[in-house]
């Protein structure tokens, strides 16, 4: 039976194309932070922003308590908001692998993109590094696209110790990322706008995976946090 | 509960915010030129509101240019093979180029004097004006995760925030014209209830939304927005010119001009709470 495809851009059950999906086990991961390490060094990815990232809730009172990581990055949605929405189609999807992708020399920086994607997963390089001459444009993750396509790993999935990020072809029903999908209860984030993520949690508690009533009554600690990412971030600075 | 979350920058800073209200002001001041051809009171306002309209389109542009991190690739907007028709972006770009086109055929109409000619192209010249706030109030619609902006309001809500302000400004190019100035704040009064009902329900549908918009409505009362949004942009930038206006002061020219000041003032404070405000929340995410 073929599957529902929403949107002429979605990849789902397309035959003959590669739809690469991550599965990340929420059970194994200890927040060790070498995937974010990883990306770093992969891609030169400046202070201050991610590709990927592993932010933590300290949930529960003394003594049941429990750390829960959520690592994040590109959802590499079937449906994505910022292909839609950029206006000279520097941000695209691959048919083949559904990748999400950015073409760096057209993009104009309008932000569009940053607006639309609802995992904020988009971030604006600086305008000079050292490394790198790709510089004030959107970035974001690629799924590690030039490796995948080399029959290699992301660099995260590669480095990370519990491997609890695995990486597949949905499309493919013998690899292990359908395998978990199709038999364990995962999630995607924020379902409910219909982007149709490419990364599925296994062991995310929905509680934990939204907006806290923190983000309004926020801590000191984070306030001054907040201050100093302000000060340094001035979108017209950077 | 101790967390750790990296913090995100906002997508559209203010920039957005003054380009929606010099944009939106030029598109109605282009109306209100246009109407001197259909209202024998607004003949006195065709030659400057227009000026001032075009001034405003040049300047909305080249904010709109400035805002981008890569300047020398506006012309990307304007290259038909790259257009995504998808975005309200691409929208705005070929409108813009449109609504300059139609305004410098329409001043060299004004110019030569032809009537006939510059009546049509008044209405054409409107039509495209009336697409400028359509469309930006489309560029925060499409967004489907956020609060307030993925409303279908937006757009109705920029083209009567739009009328707004060019009434308002043209009433100060109006000279104290009795009639004139009649006609501009039934104009002013009428946007300015319609603004406020859908204020009002905006905001209503936002306190009952989910968290993020609860969370949202949070920031646009109680929070950060709070003072920009409810106290300079609804009571004072709204409701205070809807009684002024309303009340036999209202009628006069001070009246009409106290009550314009403080709709140009609650324009672009609204402005800014609606782009900034719906952004906070999800620099937490």
């Amino acid at each position: 039976m073929s599957e529902l495809r929403i949107s002429s851009v979605e990849t789902r059950g397309v035959p003959g194309k590669k739809r690469y999906a991550m599965v990340i086990d929420l059970r194994r991961c200890i927040g060790c932070m070498a995937c974010q390490t990883a990306c770093k060094a992969e891609y030169d990815v400046p202070l201050g922003v991610f590709r990927t990232w592993v932010p933590y809730k300290v949930t529960g009172k003394y003594p049941n308590v429990r750390k829960m990581f959520l690592p994040r990055l590109c959802n590499h949605c079937d449906d994505p908001p910022c292909v839609r929405a950029c206006p000279v189609q520097a941000t695209y999807k691959m048919e083949d692998g559904g990748f999400v992708l950015q073409r760096y020399d057209r993009c104009i920086g309008c932000k569009a993109c940053m607006a639309s994607c609802p995992y904020n997963a988009r971030f604006m390089l600086p305008k000079n590094r050292t490394y790198t001459d790709i510089t004030h444009v959107v970035d974001k993750c690629t799924f590690c696209h030039h490796r995948v396509t080399q029959n290699m790993s992301p660099a995260c999935v590669q480095t990370c110790v519990g491997r609890s990020r695995i990486f597949g072809d949905l499309n493919d029903p013998n690899s292990e990322v359908s395998y978990l999908v199709g038999t364990q209860a995962t999630q995607v984030l924020r379902p409910e706008e219909g982007t149709k993520p490419h990364v599925f949690y296994i062991g995310a508690d929905r509680n934990h995976t939204e907006y806290g009533r923190s983000v309004y009554g926020t801590l000191d600690t984070l306030k001054e946090d907040r201050e100093a990412f302000d000060r340094n971030h001035n979108l017209h600075n950077i | 509960m101790a967390e750790y979350v990296p913090f995100f920058t906002i997508a559209w800073p203010s920039t957005y915010a003054y380009y929606f209200f010099v944009i939106g002001l030029s598109a109605a001041l282009f109306f209100v030129s246009g109407l001197s051809y259909f209202r024998e009171e607004f003949k006195s306002l065709r030659s400057s509101s227009f000026m001032l309209s075009f001034a405003l389109l040049v300047i909305g542009s080249l904010l709109l240019v400035v805002d981008l991190s890569q300047p020398g690739r506006f012309l990307n907007m304007i290259n038909p093979g790259y257009w995504n028709m998808d975005s309200p972006l691409v929208w705005g770009a070929i409108l813009l180029v449109v609504f300059g086109a139609v305004s410098v055929v329409y001043f060299l109409t004004m110019q030569k004097g032809d009537e006939a000619l510059g009546k049509k192209l008044a209405v054409i010249g409107s039509l495209v004006a009336l697409g400028l706030p359509i469309y930006t109030g489309f560029d925060l619609s499409v967004h489907q995760h956020r609060p307030v902006w993925n409303s279908s309001l937006m757009s109705v809500l920029a083209v009567s925030l739009s009328l707004i302000s060019g009434a308002a400004v043209a009433s100060f190019l109006a000279k104290g014209e009795a009639k004139l100035l009649g006609s501009l704040r039934n104009i002013m009064l009428a946007s300015a209830g319609a603004t406020a009902v859908m204020l009002l329900a905006l905001m209503v549908t936002t306190a009952y939304g989910g968290s993020a918009s609860e969370l949202t409505y949070m920031f646009m009362t109680s929070g950060s927005m709070g003072t920009l949004f409810v106290w300079l942009g609804v009571v004072l930038g709204t409701l205070v010119p809807l009684v002024v206006l309303a009340a036999p002061f209202g009628k006069q020219a001070s009246g009409i001009m106290l009550a314009s000041v403080l709709l140009l003032v609650g324009g672009m404070a609204l402005r800014y709470a609606i782009l900034v405000g719906p952004q906070i929340v999800h620099t937490y995410y």
